[in-house]
């Protein structure tokens, strides 16, 4: 019986958000508080009043909650009072008023925190928009911290975020285009991209993609991206998701597209490919040198954090020979009393440590520092001093467990922290033989992933144009062309 | 069959490469020296240029029918029966090789790592891998090959630089080892060791423009003989025409000699895992070629369901003959002596047949 019950929208809502404005104001009047619910709504807001012009009766609907009521007053109410001119629009001294006849288009116009206007006598409602809904100031950026750079980091709030990014990009042709999406709520995409820049083929594709969202509500960016993406069971992600302005703009110049919501302090990139989850904005803000020396230690980080312990695993079960003497004594030495084979030891620390990760994230603040204690104490030292584990486990642990935090990109984290544990089952499973298939298979899947049609491993291969930002990047001066694998309309940065 | 153009030159390269110079890391060198002594570096020399004028001949005629593949050309030379019969041979020999090679690489394996591990599992292990492997398709393949290509190569450098020191370069006299006549006899009965080569001609128009196809294969057609024959010339040079010969697998038996200082003494596993991952890379490649060429044969819309199939029938019939030792030194060696014959011939008699129907002139 639910399936009956949990039927769409009846019919009769429908027809009355289809309805025309009727032209009496005490017909509207009466429309609009059926439809907002008035008489138990509390912060749906009611306003009549003469208008000086014609002495005509008007009535002002809005959320109370989501606009900012001093501008009421100073730009509408009291021109409406005072002012005289030939139709509202010239009355009231609000920058963006919208007319419309539809109750639909009112419903979301007051959704959106605009205030609405009916006049008697006239089969129209004016939209004025008095939005303003809470939200942070820009703060510093938290997930993705850099030493030398820009420091501010995207916020709640659509404008702020445009305004960020804009403000690292002076051009005309930064288009911010916006698709309404949700059924019960609706809320707005926004779409921007470089209009001589961007590939038609690849924003179309983004624009159908949006456009058959099929959902009630789709509250922000986080949950467009598992609606957006082609793979959800895929352990790879397809979509770059960054709260760092300076990040999105270096992306919209190369012909990329951004995604912005209203409610969420971070952004989409489409496409991607691995070496966007690889590099980091900071990369490029450092010399040529020093930005590579950091690559060359985030790559040996992706290589340790992934397959340290799986490698660990299968060199002492099978592969004991190559361990040097001196060292292979003094592995053996440490597990002497350690009653678990290596295998459970291995993936209890690992657990372990992920557990204090998760443990870490959720735990309020004012308990944070107990958690390191408890952590480090009873993880480490009384567990090596119980011979549950060995010391050596708690090194290899670690260094893994603190080379995953190199890579600090979010998507790219969980990916490696859970083949981690693959590879360690492999490892233990025939050895060196089990690991490395288990390493090729995950690279060959990884290089058969497509995002938005580009693949994975490009510009490195398949082979395309580009400024060659792979593993290492060239000096800024060598940087001419845009990656061709976005196909850009213009491919020659400068010259 | 997933393709979409994005494949290049160096992807084909890279493919080429891993699949040919692979041979110098298997048993074949120890097949070679049973006659050659300690003139078995040159064999593969002699095997390539008997082979290599058949082998232009191909790509000639594959640049003249613009379009076909390797088997499509042999339809379109021969007629239809006798071409599908020419690729059933190739098809054969492809199967036959997965096999050989397959136990092959299973016994050193297990030999040098996996001493109490049963042969049936990590036959399964290996193959399983291989399989999914092959089937994320031949894009998939040319990538990995590319970005893979090379670490693969430091290593196979770093080995040789490492075992420099053992190099004693006086064994590689007398210069002809048993003689010019063995030599060359070798040459010819062995040329078939570079018969992959033509397995690779199936996917000529997998690239974006088949002149690239043509420059990647033959590119790593000579470089793939140079690193043969430079390993080939490293095991004579280590160990002597009479070790040489009983030295089933030369490669991981070079690699325990290395050392990396004098604290790093067993380093052999760390090549055994850029080894491994070349072998599984070459095997993905020639099972997925295997099932190509099959799928041309019977007109399959889509081949990769037939990769299941070929991969059991690689383990049943890897694991069928008991003796490993026996399969290599009898059967391989008369088979590798009956097909050097074909695949020497048979371009020949194509282009023969092409040109007597006056279809080269265009």
């Amino acid at each position: 019986m639910r399936f009956f019950q949990n039927k769409k929208p009846t019919k009769k809502e429908k027809e009355d958000q289809k309805l025309p404005i009727h032209p009496t104001l005490t017909e509207n009047i009466d429309k609009m508080k059926q439809l907002f619910s008035y008489d138990i709504n509390k912060d749906f807001s009611m306003r009549t009043l003469t208008i000086q012009q014609d002495q005509k009766k008007g009535c002002l609907f809005y959320y109370g909650s989501i606009v900012d009521g001093a501008m009421i007053n100073e730009h509408i109410i009291k021109p409406l009072f005072e002012n005289k001119g030939d139709s509202i629009k010239n009355i009231v001294t609000i920058e963006n008023v919208e007319e419309t006849t539809e109750f639909k288009t009112v419903i979301q116009n007051i959704n959106s925190g605009k205030a609405m206007l009916f006049v008697d006598g006239e089969g129209i409602a004016y939209a004025m928009d008095v939005a303003k809904f809470e939200h942070r100031n820009v703060a510093k950026s938290e997930n993705e911290s850099v030493i030398k750079g820009p420091q501010d980091a995207f916020t709640e709030s659509l404008n702020v975020n445009l305004s960020l990014i804009r403000k690292q990009l002076h051009s005309k042709h930064l288009i911010n285009e916006g698709i309404q999406i949700g059924e019960k709520s609706v809320s707005e995409v926004n779409i921007l991209y470089v209009k001589d820049l961007v590939n038609d083929d690849i924003l179309n594709n983004i624009k159908e993609r949006i456009n058959d969202i099929n959902a009630d509500t789709v509250r922000n960016l986080e949950v467009l991206e598992q609606y957006l993406e082609e793979r959800p069971y895929s352990l790879i992600p397809t979509m770059l998701y960054t709260e760092k302005p300076d990040r999105a703009a270096s992306y919209l110049e190369d012909g990329f597209i951004v995604l912005l919501m209203d409610s969420s302090s971070a952004c989409l990139i489409v496409p991607v490919t691995f070496w966007s989850f690889f590099h980091s904005p900071e990369d490029r803000y450092l010399r040529f040198l020093y930005g590579n020396a950091s690559r060359i230690i985030r790559l040996c980080c992706f290589f340790l954090t992934s397959l340290v312990s799986a490698t660990f695993v299968a060199i002492t079960n099978f592969h004991s020979e190559m361990i040097p003497p001196d060292l292979l004594l003094a592995i053996t030495a440490s597990r002497e009393r350690v009653p678990f084979p290596l295998i459970i030891e291995i993936l209890l620390m690992e657990l372990a440590f992920e557990i204090i990760r998760e443990a870490g994230l959720r735990i309020p603040n004012p308990l944070g520092p107990t958690i390191g204690i408890v952590g480090a104490l009873i993880l480490g030292q009384a567990a090596v001093e119980a011979n549950i584990i060995s010391p050596i486990i708690v090194i290899v642990v670690a260094l893994s467990g603190l080379s995953s935090f190199a890579l600090s990109e979010v998507n790219i984290n969980f990916t490696v922290r859970l083949m981690r544990f693959i590879f360690i089952i492999a490892g233990g499973f025939f050895g060196m033989l089990g690991l490395t298939g288990a390493f090729l298979l995950f690279f060959m899947y990884t290089a058969s992933v497509r995002s938005f049609g580009v693949p994975f491993f490009s510009p490195m291969s398949p082979h395309f144009i580009s400024s060659n930002d792979t593993i290492f990047r060239s000096t800024i001066q060598k940087e001419k062309y845009r990656p061709d694998y976005i196909k850009p309309k213009d491919i020659q940065k400068k010259g | 069959m997933q393709n979409n153009g994005f494949l290049k030159t160096r992807e084909i390269f890279a493919i080429a490469l891993i699949f040919v110079s692979l041979k110098a890391t298997d048993s074949t060198p120890t097949l070679i020296a049973q006659k050659t002594q300690n003139a078995t570096w040159m064999v593969p020399i002699i095997s390539f240029l008997l082979i290599l004028p058949s082998f232009l001949l191909m790509i000639y005629l594959l640049k003249k029918y613009n379009d076909k593949n390797l088997v499509e050309l042999f339809e379109a030379v021969t007629g239809k029966w006798i071409g599908k019969l020419l690729g059933l041979v190739i098809f054969l020999f492809c199967m036959s090789a997965l096999m050989f090679e397959s136990r092959n690489y299973i016994d050193q394996i297990k030999v040098l790592y996996f001493h109490n591990s049963p042969m049936e599992i990590m036959f399964f292990l290996f193959i399983g891998v291989v399989f999914f492997g092959a089937k994320k398709g031949i894009e998939v393949i040319g990538f990995t090959a590319w970005i893979s290509f090379p670490i693969i190569q430091f290593t196979a450098i770093l080995v040789i630089v490492l075992i420099s020191g053992e190099v004693i370069i006086q064994r590689a006299f007398p210069i002809f080892g048993s003689g010019l006549e063995q030599v060359l006899t070798q040459g010819y009965s062995k040329a078939a060791i570079f018969g992959e080569l033509f397995v690779l001609l199936i996917a000529y128009n997998a690239t974006k423009e088949s002149r690239m196809f043509r420059k990647g294969l033959l590119l790593a057609a000579f470089v793939g003989l140079i690193e043969i024959v430079v390993f080939y010339f490293v095991y004579i040079t280590v160990f002597d025409y009479n070790s040489i010969q009983k030295a089933a697998f030369p490669f991981h038996d070079i690699t325990q000699f290395i050392s990396f200082g004098n604290f790093f003494t067993n380093i052999e596993t760390v090549f055994m895992i850029f080894w491994l991952f070349a072998a599984f890379l070459k095997f993905i490649i020639l099972i997925y070629f295997t099932a190509w060429i099959f799928g041309t044969i019977f007109n399959l819309k889509s081949f990769e369901p037939i990769l299941l199939p070929i991969s059991l029938l690689t383990i049943l019939g890897g694991i069928l003959p008991f003796n490993s030792g026996l399969t290599e030194l009898v059967y391989h060696e008369r088979l590798l002596a009956w097909l050097s014959l074909f695949f020497i011939a048979f371009p020949i008699v194509l282009w023969l047949i092409a040109w007597k129907k006056g279809e080269l002139k265009a």
